[in-house]
């Protein structure tokens, strides 16, 4: 029995001790200083949510966004900066505190314009300081929250209204009520499961006083309804104990999502816009409530409720109100007429799509408006408006990467069309670097693999462009239906796929397959339907009490084709209702092979399928259910083309699932986009690990890999492109790379690029990406941080000469660090102003060189072999030329630096001496007057660096053409070399100059200096003069 | 058997103290301790680094002065010219114009945020309570892939484009060594405002039994020491707005 237990606990020690021979690192631990890189585009933005005002300061303003998170400026809106990176981006509400507004901050997470692609939030948020530290406060499974009201008099009475689920029923919807600043929640007002608070309004002067919305809704993946018999209005005259509906005045029957503002200047004004079959419209209320008067039925008011339900008065006069919609509205009449804030012909003032709008606090001239292309500004009541250039918060359904150099990166985004812009751009990624390729909702962008030609699209696939980059033309080229057969069926984000073996051969997906085998011009159906084609799910009156027939919600279609990058006979097909279907015979026969999944529920929409480049029977598939209420990560893996298939998720994962990326090299290198960030295994799946290094926990929605420069490409729903320069390191590492100290990674050689360019227009307001670096790097892996004592990395050449001393990165896990080629500059002769050339350094020549990293007394060695451009133009002969004279110049720079040196040294004594023992004055005077005559012919001794600039001397000439010399990546012309033949004479006529006053005047000099028993003057010898 | 039982209670001994709940205060008194001792740090006076400055590929010897009184000093040496580049005598901050090569007074703001900051001597953390100064624990985070304390530091307010702002950063304290390794602080002015600039320190070493960073990196440059003095001698006129000669105004 005894014995048992012993037993019993020595296996259960064995066990994790073998456990703990694995080294597993999460997160920062692993990837140490790898850095994603955001890259915009900022141009077009992205959809806006909330907009919130500091009570008392106009320059702070919060953005609530429906990817991106929360964004602060506190400069009047002129620029933001994201302060909610860590948490979920999709956002609901921001309230800011009355009582604290510089400090307390709420937001409630989960966009509330419940269009079909909205994502989803995880609770409520608080901060105390003003947005640098967040805290939850509950709500984790209230996916999307409308608003907070917090009692101007008391900070720790607040009420939540969550709007809730939008797939599926739940019972965390309704009004909720704290008393104790958000340590307790209680519900006091609630519908039911179906119908959740899509509104709460706090009247200004009595915080007892509260108006609430409620709104019964409800989105499937192929179908939405807005409404029911529990949509109601309530008021609350006793803080939320007691609630009466107030439908004096609104029309009967089943009403939709209400829309309401109480006039800040007359709290007995009350807005509300009512959804509803009969007499929907603006309804205004002079009592608080108590009747209602149906005043306006615009189109502009009434317009897909589900989308634009705010309604905004202008905190001074309450006949001022502006009513979010497609193109939004202006009523300076208390609601009896409007003007649109834009008109829809010509160029457009703003993007269309109003969800927001807020009033400066002191000047209601000024407004801000947030739309589906972000935040704009205007300065003279909605007369004019300017956009915010510098809110990345561009929502991508796909991306895609090209092979050019640099390379390119394709996609689409929410409501902002398709767009192709360069990986790298002198200057850095700016707005003018992007071009658009579609209009509408963009979607799917493709390269052709060999042409000059992009495919695009738009909703539905109602366009598919074929676009030639040199001519500037597009086609059409969109599959059409067939005499005698079935309508085709697009998804909303119609999946199209370019073949890996025929460059011309397109695929495009409706119910069927089609293939083009000619860039689209014709069709071919290589599939019968490969969907359930369920007509329960093909609805076609979508929308409830307002019709919203927009194909949004067209279902029981193909969403995903991956082609074998192996066999081009081997295509894989997922549909959006849960089929994952297989042809090894290019289209002949197909199999479903879902029925193979352990573990997933019927008809999980197939978000991706990635077809290994490793072996031909191994695939990915991604599904996601989220729009049937199901939250859970679903990602499998097969081997034997689907006939099993094995689940890789694990519970390091958070969110649901959308897309996965196979790493080219290594196939246990995987990485996962999932609605709340990324995640990358480097086991094939046993553990993974969440990327946070400059990567917001955003959605991403497709993940490309450049094979050339092995860059991780995200296309994220809030964030713009985002990119991982370089994962190859992650390829490398082992068990055994683990478990040393330090580990050098191999790296390719580094290239020289042969390139010196302008860039870089934009406006400090502007967004501009960041360009990757083209430095040489030095990848190593630490397996502790570097915090005690001393470390050195050092570059030496083949006989361990130092080159250069570079900072070493000192984080645990993988540590990059970069070397822009250069060796140290030369000593500069000291002068009264800088000469810009002398900061130049010269590059190194191509070759091997030595990497020394010292930590402590230890001492880790690599090395790094750095390579000529292969696109370079000049000869090997051409380079010696140039790096022969680049290297005299440098020489003539330190010899002058030197010869300046020991001047300024007997100049400095023949003062000191001249001062203390004015009987040497004849002789002090006549060294100093000697060497100052000479020395204000080889550096500048007067002037500043600008317009009072000295004419140039010695110094100035020879750093210019030294610094010309060393940066060109040519051979020195004639005339660069006659003129270092002159400086390079008159350096040598300096020094014979010097040596002949050495020799009178500083001789007698010291020869004074040794009678009177002074020291002679100290010289350093040039080896330590250089080293100093 | 006695072998078997003493690992379990190895094992349970460091899973509980693993758990044992640090305070903020806790963690700048390991922090004092671990680097010399609170009495060591309160009887400094000065502190004179001297150093390189690594940025743009360029090297940029300087030498830093700052005294408990808070009076500072940066001189570097540009192409063989050593000059004083900025200094703050208590009362009076400037700087020098980088084109004219002339002492310049910064501006108002400028200088009252520098005379607040004045307090921070040697370590804005030594009895920050007397310094009018707050802490707060966050939590536990990993930073530059190492297991830290995030410790909230609330500083006095400043003033910036005429407005008074909240003065907050965040350091970092390695869980192991309870000293910071990674500071936050946001950039308060300019394109980036409202961005996070990090700092990371590292290269702890002795000087005189105190322990100081050797190396602080951020994103646009690198501070490397060489040595650090405690308790230099200075001339105090090198603090001082060096105000021209009447002969030199005429030029």
């Amino acid at each position: 029995m005894n014995k048992k237990i012993i037993f019993g606990a020595l296996s259960i020690l064995f066990s994790m001790s073998m456990h703990s021979q694995e080294i597993v690192l999460k997160g920062k631990e692993l990837f140490g200083n790898l850095e994603a890189r955001q890259i915009g585009p900022a141009l077009m933005s992205g959809r806006i949510i909330d907009l919130e005002n500091h009570p008392t300061n106009s320059r702070i303003l919060y953005v609530g966004t429906a990817g991106g998170g929360v964004w602060k400026s506190s400069n009047g809106g002129a620029s933001f900066a994201p302060i909610f990176d860590k948490h979920a981006q999709s956002i609901g509400v921001v309230a800011v505190d009355p009582s604290d507004p510089d400090n307390t901050i709420w937001v409630g997470t989960g966009e509330i314009w419940t269009r079909n692609s909205v994502s989803i939030g995880d609770g409520l948020y608080k901060s105390t300081d003003g947005g640098a530290n967040w805290k939850k406060m509950g709500f984790e499974k209230s996916e999307r929250i409308s608003s907070i009201e917090i009692n101007p008099k008391n900070s720790n009475e607040i009420y939540v209204a969550v709007l809730g689920a939008l797939w599926g029923d739940s019972e965390e919807r309704g009004i909720y009520k704290t008393i104790d600043g958000g340590k307790t929640w209680n519900k006091i007002l609630y519908t039911n499961e179906k119908t959740g608070a899509s509104d709460l309004i706090m009247d200004p002067t009595n915080p007892n006083i509260l108006y609430a919305s409620m709104w019964e809704f409800r989105r499937t993946a192929w179908g939405f309804n807005s409404g029911g018999a529990n949509s109601a209005l309530y008021k609350s005259t006793d803080a939320g104990k007691t609630w009466n509906k107030i439908h004096n005045g609104f029309p009967k029957g089943d009403l939709g999502r209400f829309a309401i503002a109480v006039a800040p200047s007359n709290p007995k004004i009350v807005y509300a816009v009512v959804e509803s079959k009969e007499d929907k419209g603006l309804y205004r209320s002079d009592d608080a409530g108590a009747s209602w008067k149906l005043l306006n039925s615009d189109f502009e008011l009434v317009v897909r409720p589900f989308y634009f339900s705010r309604v905004v008065v202008d905190p001074k006069n309450p006949d001022v109100l502006i009513k979010g919609g497609f193109l939004g509205s202006i009523s300076r009449d208390g609601g009896k007429t409007f003007k649109a804030l834009t008109p829809l012909t010509g160029p457009l003032k703003l993007h269309p799509d109003i969800h927001d709008v807020v009033f400066d606090i002191n000047n209601s001239d000024r407004l801000y408006v947030g739309t589906d292309g972000g935040v704009y500004r205007s300065w003279d009541s909605a007369g004019t408006f300017d956009m915010v250039d510098n809110l990345p918060l561009s929502q991508f359904y796909h991306i895609s990467v090209d092979n050019d150099e640099p390379y390119n990166i394709y996609g689409g985004l929410q409501d902002n069309g398709s767009w192709w812009g360069p990986s790298s751009s002198p200057g850095g990624i700016e707005a003018r670097d992007w071009n658009p390729v579609g209009v509408g909702d963009g979607f799917r962008v493709l390269r052709h693999p060999t042409k000059r030609i992009i495919y695009s699209e738009m909703q539905g696939a109602q366009n598919v462009w074929r676009y030639d980059m040199d001519k500037n033309y597009t086609k059409n080229i969109q599959p059409l239906p067939i005499k005698g057969e079935a309508d085709l069926r697009f998804n909303w984000n119609a999946p199209m796929a370019i073949s890996n073996h025929q460059p011309d051969r397109f695929y495009m997906g409706s119910q069927f397959l089609h293939v083009s085998e000619d860039m689209g011009d014709n069709w071919k159906k290589i599939s019968p339907d490969l969907t359930t084609n369920d007509p329960a799910k093909q609805d076609k009156e979508s929308g409830g009490i307002s019709t919203d027939k927009s194909g949004a919600e067209t279902h029981t279609t193909i969403f995903t084709i991956a082609e074998s990058p192996l066999d081009e006979k081997i295509i894989w097909v997922g549909t959006d209702d849960g089929n994952v279907q297989i042809t090894q015979d290019g289209g002949k026969t197909w199999t479903n092979t879902v029925e193979n999944i352990q573990g997933l529920p019927k008809n999980t929409w197939v978000y991706h399928i990635e077809a290994s480049s490793h072996k031909k029977g191994t695939a990915y598939a991604v599904f996601d259910g989220h729009a049937s209420g199901d939250m859970n990560t679903y990602v499998y893996k097969t081997s034997d083309f689907g006939k099993t298939w094995t689940s890789i998720v694990t519970d390091d994962i958070v969110g649901f699932a959308r897309n996965i990326q196979e790493d080219y090299v290594n196939e246990d290198l995987l990485f996962l986009g999932t609605e709340f960030g990324l995640f990358i295994t480097i086991n094939g799946g046993k553990n993974w690990s969440r990327f946070t290094n400059n990567m917001p926990a955003a959605a991403v929605h497709f993940i490309d890999l450049q094979k050339r420069t092995n860059d991780l490409v995200m296309g994220t729903h809030g964030r713009g492109a985002i990119i991982i320069d370089d994962i190859s390191p992650l390829r490398q590492i082992n068990q055994e790379v683990l478990a040393k100290e330090v580990h050098f990674f191999e790296t390719k050689p580094a290239i020289i690029k042969e390139e010196s360019g302008f860039g870089g227009g934009s406006t400090e307001l502007q967004f501009v990406g960041d360009n990757p670096n083209t430095a040489a790097k030095i990848i190593y892996y630490l397996k502790k941080r570097h915090t005690f004592g001393k470390m050195t990395l050092s570059i030496q050449d083949q006989e361990g000469n130092e080159v250069v001393s570079l900072t070493p990165g000192k984080a645990k896990g993988i540590n990059i660090v970069d070397w822009n080629f250069r060796k140290k500059a030369p000593k500069v002769a000291a002068g009264k102003t800088f000469t810009f050339g002398g900061f130049t350094s010269p590059r190194v020549s191509e070759g091997t060189y030595k990497v020394v990293l010292k930590k402590g007394k230890k001492e880790f060695t690599s090395s790094i072999i750095v390579k000529n451009d292969p696109e370079s133009l000049i000869t090997s002969q051409e380079r010696i030329a140039q790096q022969n004279a680049a290297k005299q110049l440098f020489d003539g720079m330190e010899d002058l630096a030197y010869l300046v040196y020991k001047i300024d040294q007997n100049i400095k004594k023949a003062e000191n001496l001249s001062k203390n023992d004015p009987a040497s004055s004849k002789i002090s005077t006549s060294a100093i007057d000697e060497l100052t005559k000479l020395k204000e012919t080889l550096v500048v001794t007067t002037g500043d660096n600008y317009v009072n600039e000295a004419e140039p001397q010695l110094r100035e000439k020879l750093s210019e053409i030294y610094a010309e010399v060393t940066n060109q990546f040519e051979k020195p012309s004639f005339s660069q070399l006659e003129n270092i033949d002159v400086l390079q004479k008159q350096i040598d006529e300096a020094k014979a100059a010097f040596e002949k006053i050495n020799a009178k005047q500083v001789a007698k000099l010291n020869k004074y200096l040794e009678k009177t028993n002074g020291k002679p003057t100290e010289i350093l010898d040039k080896a330590k003069f250089l080293s100093k | 058997m006695s072998a078997l039982k003493s690992i379990l209670i190895a094992l349970i001994l460091a899973i509980t103290t693993s758990f044992h709940a640090q305070t903020a205060d806790e963690i700048l008194n390991n922090y004092f301790e671990n680097t010399g001792g609170k009495d060591n740090w309160e009887k400094l006076k000065g502190i004179e680094m001297i150093g390189v400055m690594k940025m743009q590929g360029m090297e940029i010897p300087f030498e830093q002065v700052s005294t408990k009184d808070g009076k500072q000093v940066v001189t570097i040496e540009l192409q063989g010219n050593k000059m004083v580049w900025s200094a703050f005598d208590g009362e009076t901050s400037w700087q020098r114009n980088q084109m004219t090569m002339e002492a310049e007074k910064s501006d108002n703001e400028a200088t009252e945020n520098l005379k607040k900051q004045s307090k921070d001597f040697p370590d804005p953390f030594l009895n920050y309570k007397d310094k009018g100064y707050s802490v707060e624990l966050i939590g536990k985070e990993t930073v530059d892939g190492t297991e830290a304390f995030k410790i909230k530091l609330t500083k006095d307010p400043i003033t910036i484009n005429g407005e008074s702002q909240p003065n907050i950063s965040h350091y970092y304290f390695d869980t192991e060594n309870f000293v910071p390794i990674i500071i936050e602080s946001e950039i308060n002015d300019g394109p980036m405002k409202g961005q996070i600039a990090k700092s990371s320190i590292s290269d702890y070493q002795e000087v005189n039994g105190v322990y100081f960073p050797f190396t602080i990196t951020n994103q646009f440059q690198t501070l490397s020491f060489k040595d650090i003095k405690l308790d230099p001698e200075v001339d105090t006129a090198i603090f001082a707005f060096p105000e021209k000669t009447a002969e030199e105004k005429k030029e």
